[in-house]
């Protein structure tokens, strides 16, 4: 019997150790530990020896039983290891190949720009709102100082409605709706889209886009017009931009600058971009003038301000190095998916 | 305005380079168009001395020249030219060299025969008699005068080593349009001394009332008219030096008379008008109100018609100068002119700005009245033009001088406080250089207990308070010195405005969908809607129409954007993009009346367009659908009928019972409008509407202890009865214990009788509270599949 174990059990070894897959294990443990399996079968005939005999043949058997447990628990585990390792080796994939993806779209670069802007200029506290696009002559021209016979009005030609009806020509007329709605603090924003009788070419658009700032409030200086200007510039431009005040003119504002910065580009050293100046002009400012604040009921002796109009068009043309405004409003889907 | 420097010099000493004395003006508010550096377009061009002549062997009109141009050796050149000599001296471009006509000349050979240059026509050299005298020759410009030297650079012989500079004068400062305005404000920001010319002359007596009756009708038109007469004009060219400012400065050279009223306009920024005396008819000026119905030739040949609104200066018979604007072609001034009447005048600008306007006339008087001219400067201008012609001796000046106003302005006197100044900018500069400035600048001021008084006068009449002169002070004491504070006051963050919020929602939306947004005009062609095929009486065509557009293409505010749209499907189609999901939100203008008179609706509104083979109008049904979900919208579909959209595929859907947009795929007589050879499909949504819905706020609701029972049906009925009836069915059957329904098979064929289809959902039962009893669910299950009867659809077995 005792022989019988033994010869059982180095079968067993043999037939574990060249075991070929998971199945063919999963056999081994029936043929040789399963309930009709042989060492139970050995178990079975242990009725047939001596009282002394049992208990030494049951351990040794129960021995020989742990270690094919053993070795078979051992062996199943390398093969699910083994078969595992192959399938997900199979399994390997071109991790080159192109990436699945739910295409999203972009919004247009005026807005993404606009939003950008909107952002700084609301951290500064300043409300955003809108005005209308078409305006009366008295909110577009008479009440930021442009009268019926001023040359101002050439400077800017002029899209007609009707009588004192127009396509505003400037965000500046929602600064008037602004001030008569609201009094002083003002810090508001006016983003929109404006209209002038300008033929289309590569710089040209007989529409575009304004953004409007306005600040109104008791001690306001043109130092303040410059520090906000400062910090917008060096959030769009970069934190070592430098602002610079030209004279200028506008008939809302007195005095009235335009605004350079130095060239993103080339840092202010001077390059093609910036025509080799170093600046790059991005806007008109000014304090606003004292009979602008006068026709929306408020005291230019009391209170002071400053307005700003920024050329959206312009600042995402050379963000982006966009070479013809045209390109803005053609919506060609490659163009629109690169920003 | 274009000023060459050297006649900026005659006013003002210029210690200082080009180059600065722009960058000094730029900063004092001047900017520069553009400095022209004169002769730049003429280089390496010489002056050549024609030592030998021979003819060419193999050419009957060409000829070999050896020219001297100052180098030692001589250039061999072949010209076609006949009209030279041994001896002569000639214009000689080298090898490498440029005429201002664009040419550049390089050696080569002329049948065969190497020539190293080119002898040069006036013609070539872009000049002209006036130029130059002989430039109009035909063949080579001979050069003549003592001192030639070969090889000494044409420019220099030309006189070209002048810049011009293009100065932008901003339209607050129109005394500025002249070379007195500029050179003053230059000698402000060099600190060099202005010389302002005083006019002196002499008279041959007489008296100018023996000669002419000047009468002004109308004085708010014409607030000051100053005559005189000259006689016996001595008409000629006028010298070197006045020919070449006026030519810098745009204007041609005519002759002495001209020339000098020019010159006083460009030197003063008055206009002048010189009339020929002997023509005016009954020795009468009248300043007057055209009649309806006269007419005028001007100058330039052409005649206009006149009415009422419109200014002349008539003499007794009819108008003989457009006022302002443009003489007679009768009373000019002519060769033989023997006598003369001069007028220096004021105009009222927006009188002449209209006249203009309703002409078609602009000119440089015009335009230089437009800007507004100053009623002292008037006087001065007349005398300076009478100064020039007693000094040219033109002609001699009759005594006597009619002006005509009703009184003219003083100064305008401000009284400031400096301090009040220094607050508005955030700089304290010292009252002593205010004082300084502002008294450098003319207007005259003194400091008395921090206020400053200030005289100014009428040539200065923008200056108008404090804010005015705090930007005089400003702009010479330096904008370098405004130092830039932070924002001050409360800190608060901005707000945005609900709508712009929520559109902005919206848009994040669709781009999250994988729809780009697109900017398109707010103005469309007149003939867009037609594209539609709108009907006559859409509401649609009452649109706004620009007065004065640019052209048909955009003439008409736009009432929808679903045109802009399909231009911009076409444009990608076109380019052969494969696909794509665009969405606009812009305003659509709808007028409250016709002809308008009041501000018309501007109401926002959103356009989606999508191509490809992906979509179809389910897919455009479900951006539509996330959107109105996004909105807190109620939804509800109808067949529509839009004329622009397929008869069989396109939906009205209603928000909270509103209706809100219209979607569907394009009707292919409105494609083949737009050339466009595939389906697309077009949503245009009233945000208007969406915008106004009050959405309710989420609030937690648990998630489900309790399973969800499935139960599938499937249903024969009518093919025209929609899946939305059966859902609506369903819905009603299975009550509250209704989670959710799913449409998973709609089959029509075999099997299902004709005119039938079979229709299959999932119904998804589930309560909150406990596990779904089987009385429970047989009790739902009834009542579905009595609801569906109640439509026509019966259970299939």
């Amino acid at each position: 019997m005792k022989e019988k174990l033994e010869a059982i059990k180095n079968a067993a070894k043999e037939a574990v150790s060249a075991a070929f897959d998971e199945k063919e294990i999963e056999e081994l443990r029936v043929k040789y530990l399963g309930k009709k399996g042989e060492l139970t079968a050995i178990l079975k005939q242990m009725g047939s020896l001596s009282p002394e005999e049992r208990p030494k043949m049951g351990q040794m058997v129960n021995e020989a039983k742990a270690q094919l447990e053993e070795l078979i628990g051992k062996k199943a585990k390398e093969l699910k290891n083994a078969a595992t390792e192959l399938k997900l080796k199979a399994e390997t994939i071109d991790i080159t190949m192109p990436a699945k993806v739910k295409k999203v779209g972009k919004l247009h670069p005026l807005n993404t720009v606009l939003n950008d802007m909107i952002d700084i200029f609301q951290s500064m506290g300043f409300d955003v709102l809108d005005g209308p696009e078409v305006e009366t002559d008295h909110y577009n021209f008479e009440c930021l100082n442009v009268p019926a016979d001023h040359p101002a009005r050439d400077m800017q030609d002029t899209f007609y409605l009707g009588t004192n009806l127009l396509l505003r020509t400037q965000t500046s007329a929602a600064q008037i709706r602004t001030m008569e709605t609201r009094k002083p603090p003002i810090r508001v924003i006016c983003p929109g889209r404006v209209f002038r009788a300008d033929e289309v070419d590569a710089t040209h658009s007989p529409v575009f886009h304004q953004i409007e700032g306005l600040v109104v409030d008791k001690g306001i200086t043109m130092c303040d017009l410059k520090g906000v200007l400062e910090q917008f510039a060096r959030e769009i431009y970069g934190p070592d931009t430098k602002v610079k005040f030209r004279p200028s003119f506008f008939p809302f504002t007195e005095p009235s600058v335009e605004v350079d910065v130095t060239c993103s580009e080339c840092g202010g050293k001077g390059c093609r971009v910036c025509k080799g100046s170093g600046w790059i002009e991005i806007l008109g400012a000014g304090m606003v003038h004292p009979n602008v604040l006068k026709s929306c009921g408020i005291d230019p002796d009391v209170y002071s301000g400053f307005a700003f109009g920024i050329g959206l068009d312009r600042l995402t043309t050379t963000r982006y190095k966009i070479s013809d405004i045209r390109l803005l409003f053609e919506n060609d889907k490659r163009f629109l998916d690169q920003f | 305005m274009k000023i060459s420097l050297k006649t900026l010099k005659y006013y003002v000493d210029i210690n200082v380079s080009v180059e600065e004395l722009c960058d000094k003006m730029t900063l004092a508010g001047f900017e520069i168009e553009s400095i022209e550096k004169q002769g730049e377009n003429l280089r390496n061009v010489v002056v050549g001395k024609i030592l030998k002549i021979e003819k060419h062997q193999d050419s009957d009109h060409l000829q070999i020249c050896r020219i001297d141009v100052g180098k030692g050796e001589s250039v061999q050149i072949v010209t076609g030219a006949q009209n030279i000599s041994e001896g002569d001296f000639v214009p000689t471009a080298l090898d490498d060299s440029y005429l201002p006509n664009g040419a550049h000349i390089v050696a080569g050979k002329l049948r065969g025969v190497d020539s190293f240059g080119m002898l040069c026509s006036g013609e070539e050299l872009c000049l002209t008699e006036a130029d130059y005298e002989g430039a109009s020759v035909y063949g080579i410009m001979i050069l003549h005068g003592d001192n030639l030297q070969p090889g000494t650079d044409m420019r220099e012989v030309l006189g070209l080593d002048d810049y011009i500079i293009d100065f932008k004068i901003t339209a607050n400062r129109p005394d500025c349009n002249c070379f007195i305005g500029v050179a003053k404000e230059i000698s402000v920001v060099l600190g060099t001394e202005f010389k302002q010319p005083i006019p002196t002359y002499k008279t041959v007596g007489e008296n100018i009332k023996d000669y002419i009756d000047v009468n002004v009708l109308n004085y708010d038109l014409c607030p000051r008219y100053i005559g005189r007469i000259v006689k016996n004009l001595r008409i000629k060219p006028s010298p070197d030096w006045m020919q070449k400012s006026i030519t810098a400065s745009g204007m041609r050279p005519i002759n002495n008379i001209v020339d000098i009223t020019n010159f006083v306009m460009l030197e003063t920024g008055q206009p002048m008008h010189a009339f020929n005396y002997d023509d005016l008819s009954g020795k009468k000026i009248i300043v007057r109100n055209a009649k309806e119905g006269e007419s005028i030739t001007t100058l330039d040949g052409n005649e206009y018609k006149l009415n009422s609104d419109m200014l002349v200066i008539a003499d007794g018979e009819k108008p003989s100068c457009l006022a302002g604007i443009m003489g007679g072609k009768e009373s000019e001034i002519e060769d033989d002119t023997k006598n003369l009447f001069l007028e220096s005048a004021k105009f009222k600008r927006d009188n002449i700005r209209h006249t203009g306007r309703a002409l078609g006339i602009r000119t440089e008087a015009s335009g230089r009245f437009e800007k507004g001219i100053d009623i002292i400067n008037t006087e001065y201008a007349m005398n300076r033009a009478l100064q020039l012609i007693s000094d040219l001796d033109a002609g001699d000046i009759v005594e006597g001088v009619l002006d005509l106003n009703e009184g003219l302005p003083k100064n305008r006197i401000l009284t400031v406080k400096s301090a009040d100044i220094s607050a508005l900018l955030g700089v304290e500069i010292p009252e002593s250089e205010m004082v300084k400035i502002l008294n450098k600048l003319e207007l005259k001021t003194t400091a008395n207990d921090g206020v400053l008084t200030v005289s100014v006068p009428s040539i200065r009449d923008d200056v108008e308070g404090r804010a005015d002169l705090a930007e005089e002070v400003m702009r010479i004491y330096g904008y370098d010195h405004i130092v830039g504070t932070p924002m001050r006051g409360d800190v608060v963050r901005g707000t945005k405005l609900p709508e712009r919020i929520k559109t902005d929602k919206i848009k994040s939306l669709l781009c999250g969908m994988g729809a780009y947004e697109i900017a398109t005009y707010s103005f469309i062609s007149s003939g867009a809607l037609d594209t539609l095929n709108l009907s006559e009486n859409d509401e649609r065509r009452n649109a706004i129409k620009l007065l004065n557009p640019l052209g048909d293409e955009y003439s008409v505010l736009r009432t929808q954007l679903t045109t802009s749209m399909l231009s911009v499907l076409a444009t990608n189609i076109n380019r052969k993009i494969e696909d794509g999901r665009f969405f606009e939100i812009s305003k659509r203008f709808i007028p409250k009346q016709m002809p308008l008179t009041e501000q018309p609706y501007e109401l926002p509104t959103m356009s989606i367009g999508i191509y490809g083979k992906d979509e179809d109008f389910f897919t455009l049904k479900g951006i539509v659908e996330e959107i109105m979900k996004l909105c807190g919208a109620h939804t509800q579909y109808e067949r529509s009928c839009e004329a622009y959209l397929h008869p069989g595929r396109q939906a009205l859907v209603k928000a909270n019972n509103v209706e809100a947009c219209v979607l569907g795929e394009v009707h292919p007589d409105v494609l083949a409008n737009y050339g466009i050879e595939q389906r697309v499909y077009v949503a245009e949504i009233k945000l208007d509407i969406l915008l106004g819905i009050n959405k309710r706020k989420s609030v937690f609701k648990p998630l489900p202890k309790f399973p969800a029972v499935e139960r599938d049906f499937a249903f024969l009925c009518d093919k025209d009865i929609t899946v939305g009836t059966l859902e609506q069915a369903i819905t009603k059957g299975a009550g509250r214990l209704l989670e959710r329904i799913e449409l998973f098979d709609i089959y029509e064929g075999s099997q299902i009788p004709e005119g039938k289809k079979s229709v299959a959902y999932s119904v998804y039962l589930r309560s909150a509270d406990a596990t779904l009893t089987d009385e429970q669910i047989d009790t739902a299950t009834k009542n579905i599949i009595e609801k569906l009867e109640k439509v026509g659809a019966e259970l299939r077995k």
